[in-house]
């Protein structure tokens, strides 16, 4: 084990902690030209650095502005790493669907979990904001997605979720699909009332749970 | 259907409580959003064009359930709206932002001093505020629920954008928040002139979002400008802030409200051991899994609980749902909420809510 790689990794780390987009990158840059396998960047050093902004939120040090800023760094970091990824090397991605139900455009929460989905190996495609429930079912079909993510921040929109489960269930695509659900009023019991495979409070929490749901799909399938 | 009846009107109520005199029970206000038009039976774009049908929306729902207020408030935007952002109006569900005012702080100069009697639907606010307070006002203690400052800024340049600016640029959150305050006090002002009070929602202040460092820099002193303006007009004020609070509640005091309603994440019976000695306390029934996904007697004994947890507050207590209800929560929930106010009566004790609580209701 190179001083030199784990002292790179650290660094990454920290430049997300400490959301020095600049730095990120150049410490990215670093990372390629030393030689370095660009999905141990990813994942030991980007990720690493996201989780520990995460769990600075969970403790109440960082907010949502902090996150953010952290996640802007995380991604100019993506940037110079992601075209020197090996996909070989990297173990089977699942396919995901992600985004913000219909009448809500509050995508913080949304964006933190597609993060996570993707460091944790999920391929996700991101919707965005505002989504008709047709369209998950749709994009979900189309790609053969494992898992949908539904996120919201409003009560008023929360009844779309629903809509979407129900969707799943005529198109005869419920017991291939995970469902799930999050944001600010989401609760444990509102997921199991719609009838949603999953919630977590909070982002990597709910993208470890994904992985765990979908494989635990996926297993029973065969 | 409601079990038990009301003896007084929550006008009676409110200024009996005022007065330290005895009640007939407790104030609840379930706090509904756009469910109002579920319970008037029209549709929420109707409210987007006709100010007698959010009149009487306000109005069914008071005379439906008999909290202890009635809102006109439909949605959070309407004056980042009136001051020129882009909204998705969906025929049956709440309006939202599409697109803020400007996109970047360079653009600030476009944004212009509102006239809340001309711009956008405002007018048709206002207009509601007036059949509202004419046609209950002697009933019902009746407010316009008025988006604060800082969380009115968001929406002018766009939720993430204000977000980072905080970080990187401070500087140009003061200039925006300072402008936002200007246009919330002309919208404050003329709903003061229909003779209604107002209860401000301020959800980006909450602890979930921002830092309480950042709440103090760039949130606090904007709205301490904005209750003073409010009560330099004789008006009352409520405030509710989404979310975790527990960080500036001391910060909410000091502002010098009238009431802070609180989310069901925030702790009840912390809050009313922590301010409750210097400011009235209003929540926190959970509106998602109990008030929309629960039993009536899941209703009960949550409101029962809070009130456990709050009636002793010295400076006063209200039951609430913890943030404005889904649009689609069950009506019987809500007469539920209510019904167990009435059921607690007055006065109240450990030994009648341990009662209380020992048996179901419903079920």
């Amino acid at each position: 084990m190179s001083n030199v790689k784990e002292k790179l990794l650290k660094d990454l780390a920290e430049s997300v902690v400490d959301m020095e987009e600049d730095d990120t990158i150049e410490i990215a840059n670093d990372f390629i030209e030393s030689g370095y396998d660009a999905y141990e960047g990813i994942s030991n050093g980007l990720a690493a650095g996201m989780d520990e902004a995460g769990k600075l939120y969970e403790e109440e040090e960082y907010y949502i502005p902090e996150l953010l800023m952290c996640s802007d760094a995380m991604y100019a970091g993506m940037d110079v790493l992601k075209p020197h990824l090996k996909y070989d090397e990297t173990e089977e991605k699942y396919k995901a669907v992600v985004g913000v139900v219909e009448g809500d455009t509050h995508d913080i929460g949304k964006n933190l979990f597609k993060i996570m989905l993707e460091t944790t190996g999920f391929e996700v495609y991101d919707l965005g904001r505002d989504v008709p429930p047709g369209e998950f079912i749709n994009k979900a079909k189309e790609l053969g997605a494992k898992l949908i993510g539904l996120s919201t921040l409003m009560t008023t929109t929360m009844d779309n979720m629903e809509i979407v489960v129900n969707l799943l269930k005529e198109e005869g695509m419920r017991d291939d699909v995970v469902v799930m659900v999050g944001g600010g009023p989401i609760s444990q019991s509102f997921a199991d009332k719609i009838g949603a495979d999953g919630y977590a409070p909070e982002a990597s929490r709910a993208a470890r749970l994904a992985k765990d749901l979908v494989r635990g799909k996926m297993n029973v399938a065969v | 259907m409601s079990l038990f009846k009301d003896e007084m009107t929550p006008m009676e109520r409110a200024v009996a409580f005022s007065k330290g005199e005895d009640v007939d029970r407790i104030q609840c206000n379930p706090n509904l959003s756009n469910g109002i038009a579920r319970v008037l039976g029209c549709k929420i774009s109707e409210f987007n064009h006709s100010a007698r049908t959010l009149a009487d929306a306000v109005i069914a729902t008071h005379r439906r359930f008999g909290g202890d207020g009635a809102k006109v408030f439909t949605d959070l935007f309407i004056i980042a709206e009136a001051m020129g952002a882009k909204m998705k109006y969906p025929e049956d569900e709440t309006v939202d932002l599409l697109e803020p005012a400007i996109k970047d702080i360079s653009e600030i100069s476009k944004l212009e001093p509102i006239d809340p009697y001309k711009d956008a639907r405002l007018p048709i606010h206002i207009e509601a505020m007036k059949y509202v307070q004419d046609e209950i006002g002697e009933e019902v203690p009746c407010t316009a629920l008025v988006v604060g400052p800082f969380t009115s800024a968001f929406f002018l340049i766009g939720v993430e954008t204000m977000t980072k600016m905080m970080i990187k640029d401070p500087e140009s959150v003061h200039r925006l928040c300072e402008i936002s305050l200007e246009n919330c006090i002309r919208f404050a002002d003329a709903t003061i002139k229909q003779g209604i009070g107002i209860s401000i929602a301020e959800p980006m202040s909450s602890c979930t979002v921002v830092s309480p460092k950042h709440f103090r820099e760039f949130s606090k002193p904007y709205l301490k400008r904005f209750v003073d303006f409010i009560k330099s007009k004789g008006s009352g004020t409520s405030i509710h802030i989404c979310g975790k609070t527990d960080g500036i509640w001391e910060d909410v005091v000091d502002i010098s409200v009238g009431a802070l309603s609180i989310d069901n994440i925030a702790s009840l019976k912390n809050c009313t051991e922590t301010v409750g000695d210097r400011i009235k306390i209003m929540g926190n029934v959970d509106p998602s899994s109990i008030m929309y996904a629960g039993t009536k007697e899941d209703v009960r004994k949550a409101t029962l609980q809070c009130v456990k947890d709050g009636y002793k507050s010295p400076k006063g207590y209200g039951i609430m749902s913890g943030c404005g209800l889904p649009v689609e929560t069950p009506i019987e929930n809500i007469d539920a909420m209510l019904d167990t106010a009435r059921e607690i009566g007055w006065p109240i004790t450990d030994e009648k809510l341990e009662e209380l609580m020992s048996f179901n209701r419903y079920e």
